[in-house]
């Protein structure tokens, strides 16, 4: 092996790259973006849905009930109906996602009977909206339900207190509860998973469209050669990505960071081998552009979007799913991401994911290495 | 005469991009690949339901209270008790470790508590890497928990136990009845299988679009094509019409896959589906188009298309509602042909609302469309720059 | 490889593309210092040969050997030995020209000591100096091809191989090109040359005709002229060309007449005793008849003579 070829390679590499200032740009600026507008766009942690009340009782009884929706920023009243039909209307053109019905003689029912009830209709299109606000308009009304019988209590001379269990959390990691520490960390990996296959997904292909590559490979530069030469520049991009992604995560977003910066980055170099070697892979097989950029997007934009635990826990996947998610480097990455950055956690707690990523990236090289011939047909 | 003769070169540029396209075996993967496994893939991985929250337990009690409590646990699906623990640093090397996601510390005097008409709490760590699974599961806790000293304050054995008298079937109590509409099983499948549709053919249509023109531009076909009578308009249509039909081929695939293996209901109008879908297809057109005037080479189109498509899903409202975005990206996300595209879809699935509701949408994508193409025809130079 | 070894020795070998044959039990042999030309119409097989020997195509059977290395076996060691030009222009149209040269230079492991030297030498060959950051892609074609032939002599290959080095180059710069690959071969490198240009083919020191596949004739320029041709010559002029080209071909004695620029060329048997019988069949039909009389034969008279008959007249 000579490190005169490889260098070579690279410089020319570096080159092209620098020529076309256009994608450099994006590709560094595509990262922070992304992290800007997941950090501030992608909020799993819903609130302000948007509620319309139809109240048919219009009692101190259903205003304080009501109240309760208006004071917590899980809802916004966003319309007062008059009608029912007016409700319908409302939900059909999307204006709000819950509506809360509270029936004509609510406040006396619940003084004579001692019970009552309420409604609320969900615009259930959106499931995982409705099934929140679901959940947020049942703890409403349940402790609007307990706040009625401490006052009955109360009434009638009892102890306030009821037996009851109540649970005292405390939170690790992510004290706040804020979806964003949860997410972020995963754009990151999302990131240079993207990029780092991407990028070098059209590199090989590129030449070999070009009509260049026949010309490269009548020299005596090897296999090996060529792929370290062509990945080390992206090697570099993605690494300085890595840095400013945490960077901006940590600064800008608040996101914390418990563990060390040198963790960070020699698990994210292991993470980069690997991406870089799935590119590589793909634009060895590919022998076009276009194909090798919709295989790139297929493997490895679709599984870490989706499979890789970043937006969409793993543990709630279907088992075969899960299974599969085993194979994907970036499922290992965003573990890890999450663990240096929010928990803070020892190397060793997270060996098995780095066993993992190595394994891959080992079998990656060799696959690339296998495929690529030297060879015009 | 003239016309004619338009319609003739159109239609030869036509049969080029068919049999270009049909022939590379890359490219007819791409019209089944994509789409199906993002079907499958959203239809089976993607959820944000909260079931099975992984729970360790460490009882210091061990009294038929403390018991009960536990058996609502491990009865209920929304848990799943991994691991009885004896000592206390097992639950938090456990959480590090992310065996569990939470866990219980039930202490001893539990019962006691209970007994004595008192509140009785229980300590819970929560691994909260995952915001949105803890903040769910948190939920659940307390709706167990409520569930527990309901029943226990109503339970007519009580044997002398309980310092207070029964009061139960006395307590006023306020119920909440929920009524989901449209989609009555809460079902995640229903919810991203439509927006799917929508995430596919803007991907598909305006990343093909791109790259094919500049495709031809960087091999050195463009060339020769300019040489000939062809005019820019006919030269465009031939471009895009193929994607278009093959965005209507992938639209229609999918939606069967939808109502046929994940049985989400098609409740609307199928000719306000079309018009809405080719509205839609108009934008993507329009945008791989102006993409296509502004890259010289095919990795620039890429990494354009990839530049806009990524916000443009992420912040329709595909995964997460609008609402809760901050105000200045939902203003951003009226000018997004996929927002729309999203309304449209939902709307007609699993609503079943008409024309007199959707037009907005419509219009809007439409608006978008042709401002796009007209730009981009505009732009177009019969040239080789 | 010593002095007397050829530089390149090619075994009856055989390229199969799927069940098309592109070259068909071929056998020759290259000298050191030689240009040896490989010389045929589109299609024939040069190509295919030309990227066997430089371990871009594995044969389908046969031998190929290169500056003493089996091809076959080891097709990596021979590319340090070897500079290659392909028929399609291939250097990096983004770079600038030095950036090209370096590059090549790099992948060839030039020695530091002698590189400015090198670099020097092919940009002043390729008359590109002063030029050295001027972008590949926005070269004139000849010069994009002599960059080209710079860059795979950086390192002073003793075997060049050239395939179709000229085509879509102007005369001036054709001819230019020429006079440095007989630079280079007065300094011992052997030059590989694939043409179908036939006044380049006289340039080479050898020749092989290909056509489809095989070999049709191989000798130096004079021996296939002498040699190969079939028959005589004779030049006819008459007018109007196409009715004369009928009218020649039905001619007593006359083997096989084309059109050859404005003018016809009849193979004859014998020019002499044939002569009269030309001029007669052609004035009987009303034909005006400008000069009739023998030529020598060119190459490519040699060679549509060649190629026209019938196989087993082949050699």
């Amino acid at each position: 092996m000579s490190l005169r070829r490889i260098l070579a390679v690279t410089r020319k590499e570096v080159i092209q790259i620098w020529r076309d200032p256009l994608s450099l740009m994006i590709i560094l600026l595509l990262p922070l973006i992304q992290l800007l507008i997941f950090g501030y766009g992608v909020n799993v942690d819903v609130k302000h849905i948007p509620l319309c009340v139809y109240d048919r009782d219009d009692s101190q009884t259903s205003q304080d009930l009501l109240k309760r929706f208006q004071n917590t920023e899980y809802f916004n009243i966003v319309h007062l109906s008059d009608s029912y039909r007016d409700v319908v209307r409302q939900i059909d053109y999307g204006a709000c996602t819950v509506a809360v019905v509270v029936p004509p003689q609510f406040a006396e029912k619940l003084h004579s009977q001692g019970q009552a009830s309420v409604q609320a209709l969900l615009d259930a299109s959106d499931a995982n909206t409705a099934s929140i606000g679901m959940s947020y308009a049942l703890s409403i009304v349940q402790s609007y339900s307990s706040q009625t019988q401490i006052d009955w209590r109360e009434r009638h001379g009892l102890a306030a207190a009821a037996p009851n269990v109540t649970f005292q959390p405390r939170t690790w990691f992510n004290e706040d509860l804020e979806s964003r520490a949860t997410i972020v960390p995963g754009v990151v990996a999302m990131v240079m998973a993207v990029v780092g296959a991407f990028l070098t997904s059209l590199t090989i292909a590129r030449e070999w469209e070009r009509g260049t590559m026949e010309q490269l490979i009548s020299t005596p530069v090897g296999k090996l050669e060529i792929q370290i030469g062509k990945l080390a520049p992206y090697f570099v991009i993605g690494m300085a990505d890595t840095a400013g992604c945490s960077a901006v995560a940590v600064r800008w977003l608040d996101i914390p960071f418990r563990g060390s910066w040198t963790v960070l980055f020699a698990c994210s170099a292991l993470f980069l081998v690997v991406v870089l070697s799935v590119g590589y892979l793909i634009s060895v097989i590919a022998k076009s552009q276009l194909g090798a950029c919709q295989m790139a997007m297929l493997a490895t934009f679709l599984p870490t979007f989706l499979l890789s635990g970043f937006l969409f826990p793993i543990d709630q996947m279907p088992v075969v799913v899960q299974w599969i998610t085993l194979l994907l480097p970036p499922r290992y990455y965003v573990f890890i991401l999450r663990n240096i950055f929010l928990k803070g956690t020892a190397v060793r707690l997270m060996a098995g994911q780095l066993t993992a990523l190595a394994i891959i990236a080992v079998v990656l090289i060799t696959l690339a290495t296998r495929a690529f011939h030297k060879r015009l047909e | 005469m003239g016309f004619l003769q338009s319609i003739r070169r159109v239609g030869q540029m036509l049969r080029k991009e068919f049999i270009q396209t049909l022939r590379d075996p890359h490219t007819r993967f791409l019209l089944f690949g994509p789409p199906i496994v993002q079907m499958f893939v959203f239809g089976y991985a993607a959820t944000l339901e909260v079931k099975h929250v992984g729970l360790a337990v460490l009882d210091l009690d061990n009294t038929q209270e403390s018991r009960e409590l536990l058996s609502r646990f491990s009865a209920s699906r929304y848990f799943d008790i991994k691991k009885y623990v004896a000592r206390r640093d097992a639950l938090r090397e456990g959480i590090d470790r992310g065996d569990f996601l939470m866990a219980l510390e039930i202490d001893s005097g539990f019962a006691q508590r209970l007994r004595n008409g008192q509140g009785a709490s229980v300590q819970v760590l929560v691994d909260a890497s995952n915001s949105n699974t803890a903040l769910v599961g948190l939920g659940y806790l307390s709706q167990v928990g409520a569930q527990f000293a309901g029943d226990y304050e109503a339970d007519p054995s009580g044997d002398g136990r309980r310092a207070a008298p029964q009061l139960a079937p006395f307590l006023p109590r306020v119920e909440l009845e929920t009524r989901p509409w449209f989609n009555e099983g809460l079902n995640s499948q229903w919810f991203f299988v439509p927006g799917v549709i929508g995430n596919v053919l803007m991907i598909m249509v305006m990343m093909l679009t791109a790259f094919a023109v500049v495709r031809e531009r960087e091999i050195g076909t463009l060339e020769q094509i300019m040489v000939t009578p062809i005019r820019r308009w006919e030269f465009i249509l031939g471009k895009t019409v193929p994607f278009f039909l093959i965005g209507c081929f992938d639209a229609t695939m999918i939606s069967l896959i939808g109502t046929l293996w994940f049985g989400v209901p098609l409740r609307g109008k199928v000719a306000v589906l079309a018009l809405g879908l080719m509205t839609y297809m108009l934008a993507a057109l329009g945008f791989g188009l102006l993409l296509s005037t502004l890259s010289a080479t095919q990795q620039q189109a890429m990494i354009a298309s990839f530049f806009f498509i990524m916000p443009m899903i992420t912040l329709s409202g595909f995964g997460n509602p609008i609402s809760s975005m901050p105000l200045f990206l939902q203003k951003l996300s009226y000018v997004n042909p996929v927002t729309y595209a999203m309304v449209v879809l939902r709307g007609v699935f699993l609503k079943g609302v008409g024309f007199e509701v959707l037009w907005p949408s419509i219009a809007a994508m439409t608006a978008i469309g042709v401002l796009l193409l007209g730009f981009s025809v505009l732009r177009f130079h019969k040239s080789l720059e | 490889m010593t002095e007397s070894e050829p530089s390149v020795v090619v075994d009856n070998l055989t390229k199969r593309f799927g069940s098309f044959v592109a070259v068909d039990r071929i056998s020759f042999q290259a000298h050191r210092g030689e240009i040896f030309g490989f010389l045929g119409p589109n299609g024939a097989g040069k190509s295919t040969t030309i990227r066997v020997l430089c371990g871009l195509l594995r044969p389908t059977s046969g031998r190929a050997q290169v500056a003493g290395i089996n091809v076959v076996r080891e097709p990596e060691a021979v590319r340090q030995q070897i500079g290659y030009m392909s028929q399609k222009f291939s250097l990096y149209n983004d770079l600038k020209v030095i950036e090209n040269l370096r590059f090549f230079a790099g992948l060839y492991s030039v020695p530091g000591k002698v590189l400015p030297e090198r670099l020097a030498w092919a940009l002043h060959m390729a008359g590109l100096e002063g030029r050295e950051q001027a972008p590949t892609g926005a070269l004139p074609v000849g010069w994009k091809q002599r960059l080209a032939l710079g860059c795979a002599v950086l390192h002073r290959p003793p075997i060049l191989f050239l395939d179709e080095p000229t085509s879509g180059v102007d005369p001036v710069s054709r001819r230019h090109f020429w006079e440095l690959i007989h630079q280079m071969v007065a300094e011992g490198i052997t030059v590989f040359v694939t043409t179908h240009y036939m006044d380049e083919a006289e340039y080479c020191n050898r020749l092989v005709l290909i056509d489809r596949g095989r070999i049709v004739a191989m000798g130096t320029p004079t021996e296939l002229k002498s040699q190969h041709m079939k028959g005589q010559l004779l030049l006819v002029e008459c007018e109007p060309l196409g009715p004369g080209l009928e009218a020649l071909r039905e001619a007593p004695g006359v083997l096989d007449a084309a059109v050859f620029g404005s003018s016809l060329h009849a193979v004859v048997a014998d020019a002499q005793t044939a002569m009269p019988g030309v001029r007669e069949a052609l004035e009987s039909r009303g034909l005006k008849v400008g000069r009739l009389e023998q030529i020598q034969p060119s190459l490519e008279d040699v060679f549509v003579s060649l190629t026209r008959w019938q196989p087993e007249e082949r050699v």
